[in-house]
């Protein structure tokens, strides 16, 4: 395995995924880079999602869910027998489009993750996880003084950025992101973006949005899917003011999605 | 790169062990439960089978037509009356053993027919008046013990003192069963005759009219006032203290135990009404009371899963509430009504305490013919049959749980079935 | 008439009523000019109503009422005869000439027969008034309202007023049937705790009701403290929960987490149907399967264990339960939202993990209502205990020994001929309301705590 650039994070080839009978993507062959944000955008049903979830084996849940190709991650292909699912989402973390904090309390949530993997083995250990992550996910000074209140109360996107902080605290490499502000507001949406943008500096994102503006607003590098196909994958800019593809042009420009 | 420390990779493997464990103890659990109740109705069915044979003897007789017809040539109840039956199949028997003269002797061999036999053979000229005077082969019934014995069922190696038969007794059955005089033949009487207090003559028509007037009374009673109700509920109670009280009711009644409805019935049905004990009509409505609550719970669940958008509809051109509850939203949830229905019947149809309580507990040897003759139900006769001292009452009880459990679980799988195949997902 | 051929009747007069009323209807609509209110069917539906319901209820008031009235009225006409004779002597006196007057019993004395003679004198004539009254109500109002039908008004609106009240009535019968429950129960156990002493009953530890030999004896009646009873009940529920609760439980995780779509549809039928089998089957089998094997196993061990012991009981009814738990608790571990899985998962939870310790919490209140339901189960079931556990009250904690149960005592004071007014009668009352009591409380409490579940994840 030879990548001609060192900062490669993700390598897929050829990768399909059926539901049942039904393809869902067809043969997509992406790289992603190391701490970057990649944005993946489409018309609803494109594949976008269901891609993602490929990435930390997320579709592994659903029973009649087949994928086919490579996936490579740090040059290790995730879907070989090798690989434990358990231990790759502890490195590929995942945010969901709804805001899923357990019914626990605050400092329960962050500590799930680290319990699990067996990191932070006392409790000073783990408050400690627990304030630098929530420190990260520039959530501290909204709930350092009730860590014990149950995390469903806050609002919505404190919620999310509980689910943040939550993927944070396993140390993972990268961190996809499923539509995870669609379900808030303006201004939550806005503190997630600026979180995003500081977390790329340690962490891989892919995250994929409906909306346009976020993936110019945020990433570096966007792709765009459509139908199950990948029609065009580069940079940002460029994909914004002069794509290759009339289909792309056509997006980008509101005639369709 | 994966990191693959070994730390990790230990932690992963107990994890997965845990994994494993929790799985385990999963199919152990349903293998268990499944193995429990397969245990249940093998155990109850090898038991059973048995009782649908019954052992015949094959008797020669000739009796006279003087003796039972009167003058018009028919069938005279009064003549026949006054014919010892019992005498003519006894002395009938006994010419299979000329060698036995001691009356002692005979006393024991008559014991081994059934004390019914004598009726049976009534019956059959009632029948068959033609057959008078004519040397006829007739099979009638052999004693419990008797059956007991040809079934090896019958257990020998208890002192003889303390068995029901005899050695001698048993030598006679031997060569009954040899020179095929008696044999195991299908047991009819089962399933054409009412209770009796001889084994040989018990079946289990009597519960099954029972059961089927008392289930009549029940689904008359329930099924209207439960769809009405549910309609109420979910179309046009107003949100209130009055609407949450009525739906804590209804739940409360569902998980009420099913004595208390017993009680209920014993006090206001049978005490303040003075409508008559042991009938199906009271055992019908202590039965219905229970099973509102499953319809109601069954039907709500149905009706609120059609989509309002069919209601709105129906409003839109101009349709009342009601038109568009009746017309439109009922028929579409009527399989759920149906299999809540049919659920709630079932239950009703194994229930047993509250009957116990309203006196349809009694040994009741006719069949009933009205809503408020006395009358008993299946599972009921099942508690008295399983409550007999005969050996004989066992089998009989098996095989009417048989019967009993086979019925319930073509109703409950018809009840899944229709759940599964008009299960809409809107 | 009898109540059948009456209640046939005015069925058969409504629907000609209903008939009429919807042609002379339509006829009108036909030759109107302006638009009618209302189908023809409407006014058939008004006057099918106004004929059947005010002479049906006519009739049940009556066939209800009649037979109380002519009783009452005897035990006077009894009591001016024969001023010796005491409540009970006239109760008795009044059975006997029902008995005659039906003829079911004859008697030879005359002035027995005389009262009985007029007694079903008098219920003929009541009889007729109740078959008079209610065909004259029910074809008076059945011609006065199809014989005036006026397509102006709207009849519509009358028509689904009425059902709507028929349907707020059908609602209300769930109160009415707890009411009822609550009231029998407590008049019947307040006539006993006259007899008896309430606190005698609530902490006595002495249960014999059938002590009495004699019914003349001074000290006639048995003892009825409740405690040993309840010991009892609550030992067998908790062998059956201590059979039932992990079973079910673990079985109801392994299908709604772990089994694939197939085993899960084939197994949860399955269960679903052998939860319909009759308890009384059940009972069969404790008793005479269950019972003996444990028995002998105890004799092997060198245990004295009892024929009707409360394990083999217990164990029965936990067999009889797990069905009841693991389909329940199957229902409230799918209720819990798959984005809590999904939220656990992503992190690198395994599935157990994700089990123990997201999935299970949440539906924690959930299981523990389930769990109280079950209980209230074990707690009200009848016949496995009628036919396995015992009939003596031993205050004692031995799954070994025998027990009794508070159900078994209402089965075994309550079959049989009953007299309204023996104490062994009023005491299963007693019991029954202490039953009801007892779930009542489990029953709201699983009720309360469910509901909280649902609201979190509406």
């Amino acid at each position: 395995m030879v990548d001609k650039k060192n900062n490669l994070k993700f390598k897929t080839k050829n990768v399909s995924v059926f539901y049942g009978s039904k393809q869902a993507i067809n043969k997509i062959s992406l790289d992603i880079e190391e701490k970057q944000i990649t944005a993946l955008i489409g018309p609803s049903g494109c594949g976008k999602s269901t891609f993602l979830r490929c990435l930390n084996r997320m579709n592994d849940v659903i029973s009649n869910c087949s994928v086919n190709g490579k996936i490579l991650l740090d040059g290790n292909n995730i879907y070989s027998d090798e690989i434990d699912p358990v231990l790759l989402r502890a490195k590929v973390g995942m945010v969901f489009q709804k805001p899923n904090p357990f019914p626990k309390s605050i400092f329960e949530n962050i500590a799930y993750g680290p319990r699990i993997h067996g990191i932070g083995n006392n409790r000073a250990e783990l408050t400690d996880l627990v304030h630098h992550s929530l420190e990260q996910a520039g959530l501290i000074d909204e709930v350092k003084d009730r860590l014990d209140d149950i995390a469903t109360g806050l609002s919505g996107g404190q919620q999310q950025r509980i689910c943040i902080a939550r993927a944070i605290a396993v140390n993972p490499d990268v961190i996809l992101m499923d539509e995870p502000c669609s379900a808030l507001d303006p201004i939550a949406t806005a503190k997630i973006e600026e979180l995003m943008s500081s977390l790329s500096k340690s962490y891989t994102i892919i995250i994929v949005t409906h909306s346009m503006q976020q993936a110019g607003r945020v990433s570096q590098k966007t792709a765009f899917f459509h139908m199950g196909d990948l029609i065009e994958y580069g940079e940002t800019p460029k994909i914004f003011t002069q794509p290759d593809q009339q289909k792309t042009q056509d997006y980008i420009t509101g005639r369709f999605g | 790169m994966i990191d693959k420390n070994i730390d990790q990779l230990k932690r992963l493997k107990l994890r997965k062990n845990a994994e494993m464990r929790l799985k385990v103890y999963g199919i152990l659990s349903i293998s268990l439960a499944l193995i429990m109740l397969s245990t249940l109705m093998i155990s109850i069915g090898l038991s059973g089978y048995s009782a649908l044979q019954q052992a015949y003897v094959k008797l020669e007789i000739n009796v006279d037509s003087k003796k039972v017809l009167d003058e018009k040539g028919g069938f005279s109840n009064q003549k026949a009356l006054l014919v010892n039956w019992d005498g003519i199949v006894s002395n009938s028997f006994i010419t299979n053993f000329p060698e036995i003269t001691k009356r002692s002797e005979k006393r024991s061999l008559r014991a081994l027919m059934s004390s019914n036999a004598g009726y049976e053979l009534r019956q059959y000229f009632q029948k068959n008046p033609d057959d008078l005077d004519e040397n006829i082969t007739i099979w009638l019934s052999a004693s419990d013990d008797f059956d007991q014995y040809m079934k090896g069922r019958f257990n020998t190696s208890v002192d003889e003192k303390d068995r029901r038969l005899s050695n001698q007794q048993l030598k006679w059955i031997d060569f009954l069963a040899m020179e095929k005089i008696s044999k195991l033949k299908f047991n009819t009487s089962f399933f054409v005759n009412a209770d009796s207090r001889e084994p040989e003559s018990a079946g289990i028509l009597g519960a099954v009219v029972g059961s089927t007037l008392t289930l009549t009374i029940t689904i008359l009673f329930a099924l209207p006032l439960a769809v009405m109700a549910s309609v109420y509920l979910e179309y046009f109670a107003k949100p209130g203290r009055l609407t949450d009280f009525i739906e804590v009711n209804i739940n409360n009644l569902a998980a009420i135990p099913s004595i208390v409805f017993g009680l209920l019935g014993l006090s206001v049905f049978l005490g303040f009404f003075g409508l008559p004990r042991s009938a199906p009509l009271v055992g019908g409505l202590c039965l219905g009371l229970m099973t509102i609550p499953t319809i109601i719970i069954a039907s709500r669940a149905s009706i609120r899963a059609v989509p309002p958008s069919i209601k709105d509809a129906a409003l839109a051109l101009g349709a009342s509430r009601m038109q568009a509850a009746l017309h439109h939203v009922l028929p579409l949830a009527a399989p759920g009504i149906l299999t809540g229905t049919i659920i709630g019947m079932a239950q009703a149809l194994g229930e047993t305490a509250p009957l116990l309580m309203i006196g349809m507990v009694a040994f009741i040897i006719e069949t009933p013919d009205s809503f408020t003759s006395a009358a008993t139900a299946m599972p009921v006769q099942i508690f008295m049959w399983s409550d007999s001292a005969e050996r004989a009452f066992y089998e009989r009880s098996s095989l009417a749980i048989l019967f009993l459990v086979g019925f319930l679980i073509i109703m409950n799988s018809l009840a899944v079935f229709l759940r599964r195949k008009f299960e809409k997902k809107w | 008439m009898s109540f059948s051929t009456l209640l046939l009747l005015i069925i058969a007069f409504s629907l000609c009523s209903f008939f009429f009323s919807s042609s002379s209807a339509f006829k009108k609509i036909k030759s109107a000019t302006s638009r009618p209110s209302a189908l023809p069917k409407h006014y058939g539906q008004y006057s099918l109503a106004w004929t059947l319901f005010p002479a049906f209820l006519l009739l049940i008031v009556f066939t209800i009422i009649g037979p109380i009235y002519v009783d009452n009225f005897f035990k006077q006409q009894i009591a001016l005869t024969e001023a010796s004779y005491d409540k009970a002597k006239i109760e008795l006196v009044l059975a006997m000439i029902k008995n005659i007057s039906n003829g079911s019993i004859s008697s030879d004395e005359p002035k027995i027969l005389k009262l009985a003679d007029e007694y079903s004198n008098y219920l003929s004539k009541i009889y007729l008034f109740r078959t008079l009254s209610v065909l004259l109500l029910s074809s008076i109002l059945g011609i006065i309202i199809s014989s005036n039908i006026n397509i102006l008004k709207n009849s519509r609106v009358k028509v689904e007023t009425f059902y709507r009240i028929l349907f707020f009535v059908s609602a209300v019968i769930a109160i009415f049937t707890t009411v009822g429950i609550i009231a029998s129960l407590l008049y019947e156990s307040l006539r006993f705790f006259a007899l008896y002493p309430f606190f005698d009953f609530l902490f006595g530890l002495h249960w014999a009701p059938n002590i009495a030999i004699r019914s003349d004896q001074v000290a006639a009646q048995g003892s009825f403290g409740m405690l040993p009873v309840l010991l009892g009940t609550i030992l067998v529920a908790l062998i059956a929960m201590i059979v039932a609760l992990p079973i079910g439980l673990f079985s109801a995780i392994y299908l709604a987490e772990f089994a694939s779509k197939r085993v899960r549809d084939i197994i949860k039928p399955t269960l679903e149907v052998l939860a319909g089998i009759p308890t009384v089957v059940y009972g069969y089998f404790a008793a005479l399967t269950a019972a003996p094997f444990i028995r002998k196993i105890g004799m092997t061990l060198g245990l004295d264990v009892s024929s009707e012991s409360a394990l083999a009981a217990g164990a029965v009814m936990g067999i009889m339960i797990i069905p009841f738990i693991s389909s329940l608790s199957d229902d409230i571990i799918n209720s819990v939202p798959q984005s809590l899985r999904d939220g656990s998962l992503g992190l690198g939870a395994t599935k157990a993990e994700t089990t123990i310790k997201v999935v299970l919490p949440a539906a924690f209140p959930g299981l523990v209502g389930a769990f109280l339901l079950a209980v209230s189960r074990a707690i009200g079931e009848t016949m496995i205990v009628v036919m396995a556990a015992g009939l003596s009250a031993n205050l004692t904690i031995n799954p070994l020994e025998t027990v009794t149960t508070v159900t078994v005592q209402i089965v075994s004071l309550l079959t049989g001929d009953t007299e309204f007014d023996d104490i062994k009668t009023l005491s299963a009352f007693g019991l029954g309301l202490a039953l009801f009591a007892f779930t009542l409380i489990l029953n709201v409490i699983a009720l309360v705590v469910s509901r909280r579940l649902s609201e979190q994840y509406d």
